[in-house]
This record gives C-alpha cells, structure tokens and sequence, in this order.
C-alpha cells in the first residue's frame, strides 16, 4: 500500500530491526510494517546489515559436545512447526497484533475513560518499561493538548485521525520523541482505532487534561 | 551457506546442516559476547539458535534473505526472549504461511544477492566512526547511554552518529537502487 503518508524514523526501524525496541514498540512497528511494504523493505535491509555484522564477527569455538546437543535437541520426533492461530477475513487478524488480541478488533472489551474515549490496555510489557494499549476516538472527539515523557509511537488500525502533524489514516505510523506535544482529533464517520506503545504516561498541557488524567488512567 | 541451508531444509541433510553449523554457531556465540552476554549463556544461546536453525530450515527463504541475515533475525530473538521470555510479534518468517511454496527462481535471487552487496559496499563506505556506533547499534541490545559510556562519547554524539550512519546507508542504498 503506498497511500501511507507517515512513517517511523530511520532510527526507529534499525532499532526494530537490530531487536532494541521494548516489547510495546516491536509490536506498533510490526503492525506498521505488515501494512507497509517500504518499511517492511527497510528493516529487511536492517536485518541484512544485521547479517553482515553477524558474518564478521569474531568466531568463537562452542564446547566439544555442543553439535551433538543440538542435533539431539532438535530431533524430528519434535520437529513440528507450531501451527499459528488460523487466520480470519478481518485483516487485522492477519496483524502481528493479533497474537495480543482475544479475538478480533470487533471483540476488544473497551473501558471508557472519557467522554468519547475508550481504551483497552494489552500485554506486552518487556523487561524495559513500556504500554501497549489501544485507543478507541469517537469522531470529532479531540484528546487534550498533551507530551510525552518518553517516546510514542501510534499506528491507526481504523478510522483517521489529525493533528498539528497532519492527517493520519489506517497504515499511518506517528513517531513521537519526548516532549513533542499534539492534539489529536478524530476525523471522519467511524472512531478512529489507533494502537499505541508509550514507554511513559502523557503530560497533558491543560488544566482539564490534568484534572481528567487520574481517572482516565491515560 | 544459502544453499546449505536450501538443502537441510528440502531433505534434512545432517552433512549440510554440520557445515552451516561450523560457519555460523561460533559465529553467533562470538556475536553474542561481542554484545555483552557473558560465554556460559552465550554457548547456550548459540545452541538455541542453531537447535532452532536446524528446526525451521522448512521456512528459510532465500528469495528474502540470506541464510546469514535469517539466522542473524534468529540469533537477534533469541536474545530478546532470553531477557524478556516473552513473545515477539512473528514478522521474522517464523509465521508458516510466510514459507516458500516454490523453488527460488533463480534471477529473483541473483537481485537479492545483489542487494546484500549493496547493503555490503554500503556498510563499508560509511565512515570509520558511523561504522563503529553502527557495528555497537546490532552486537548490543543495551540503551544508547550504554554504548555512549563504553565509547566515553557524550549521549548526543553517538545519536547524532547513528542517525546520520542510517540516513547515509539509506541513501547510499537509495542511489544504487
């Protein structure tokens, strides 16, 4: 698809491809890449870089036995490739979300923490701090004016959203530094879904936004 | 090695298999501790990798990636799941309906092998010092601050190097492309 307008850093998909990002973050890039043939290239020619480095590194003998193990352990008795949850008609289904889904989208338990704002927190938490949560927007709902104390990215799964970046439609990947502020409003018919991967909670910027944070657990 | 692995994939020659394994699983164990991880785990992960190299050679593709870049993308999760044991999104082949049905047609990986050389040459011409952060960038998985402290380079220098190390090995990527 080459309608996709906004993309991730360079720098966040050579972290992706290199298996630095958090757990939260692997999957927002994921999603984005299995929508986005260019990005999906670019951490392919990560991983070959990848390759290279493997390649040129210095060899170091494993213990005596150590082949012999392995062919043990990898014994055809046990040599089954783990069939995978059966793909649906939904294409999200065919996401790597989805192994973080029950379900489908459609079948997302969604809390409302506000008005015309619902959210359903996934797990995905990896050994360094990060949220992985889903973002339900009715439309012409706007989020309060807010930063980020650390990294966000956001991908939409549905629906379009805009903001002081631009318009944001489904494929469309927000890579957000810390401190980076913006005022997301739905746009269109149907709620804007977006999947997002924060490694700190917002900061939000208005005196309603402060007030609302502690009870929409944002 | 690529045709090593086609060939333990397509009948499960051991012979194959053993000489992919005396390229590689030193060359993973040497990976690993280049990146930090102390020998006794480092040996057990490149055990691990090579068990699951030998396991899911059915999904090798060499139209997509050199065997050295596929188990380097091995290699890389079992590293993770070593710290995190938890579950990576399958975007790295290991979904089956992501396997080649068909033999690789042999021009598809004559552009592929091209493309690696490419990725090669692009790697060489970068600049000793965006070289070096790059090279630290895949062997660790530590924070950035980390790699700063080893090379007793401010945080900011060594971003800056990698930002401008990927944006000149796209570009470089880009006008050969």
């Amino acid at each position: 698809m080459s309608n996709i307008r906004h993309h991730p850093k360079t720098e966040t998909l050579a972290a992706f491809a290199a298996g630095r990002l958090d757990e939260a973050r692997a999957v927002v890039i994921a999603t984005h890449a299995a929508i986005c043939t260019e990005c999906a290239q670019a951490i392919e020619e990560f991983e070959t870089v990848g390759g290279a480095f493997l390649e040129d590194a210095e060899p170091v003998a494993l213990r005596d036995d150590a082949l012999e193990n392995v062919l043990r352990r990898a014994d055809p008795g046990v040599n089954v490739v783990t069939p995978q949850k059966p793909a649906g008609d939904l294409p999200e289904t065919r996401l790597p979300l989805s192994a973080y889904l029950e379900g489908s989208i459609d079948d997302v338990a969604w809390r409302a923490v506000a008005p015309g704002l619902s959210q359903s927190v996934l797990k995905a938490e990896g050994y360094r701090p990060g949220v992985l949560r889903l973002l339900k927007i009715a439309p012409g709902v706007r989020m309060p004016r807010h930063s980020h104390k650390g990294e966000e990215l956001t991908v939409i799964l549905r629906g379009a959203y805009k903001d002081e970046i631009g318009d944001f439609a489904v494929g469309d990947l927000a890579d957000l530094d810390a401190g980076d502020t913006h005022t997301p409003e739905a746009i269109g018919d149907e709620p804007c879904i977006c999947l997002i991967a924060a490694a700190a909670p917002l900061r939000f910027k208005t005196v309603l936004g402060r007030i609302v944070q502690p009870f929409i657990g944002l | 090695m690529d045709e090593q692995l086609t060939r333990v994939a397509q009948t499960g020659d051991k012979r194959a298999f053993a000489e992919i394994y005396a390229y590689f699983a030193p060359r993973v164990k040497g990976f690993l501790m280049r990146g930090g991880t102390i020998e006794a785990e480092a040996e057990d992960l490149a055990q691990d990798v090579m068990v699951k190299v030998l396991r899911k050679a059915e999904l090798f593709d060499p139209t997509k990636a050199s065997a050295a870049t596929w188990i380097f993308t091995i290699a890389r999760n079992a590293r993770i799941d070593a710290v995190r044991r938890a579950a990576r999104p399958p975007l790295d082949g290991e979904d089956p309906a992501l396997a080649p049905e068909e033999a690789p047609r042999a021009d598809v990986l004559c552009e592929l092998k091209e493309r690696d050389q490419r990725i090669r040459e692009a790697l060489e011409n970068l600049p000793l010092e965006q070289y070096d952060v790059m090279r630290l960038h895949f062997y660790h998985d530590e924070p950035h601050s980390a790699i700063a402290d080893r090379l007793g380079l401010p945080l900011g220098t060594v971003k800056s190097r990698l930002r401008l190390a990927f944006e000149k090995f796209r570009k470089e990527l880009g006008d050969h492309l």
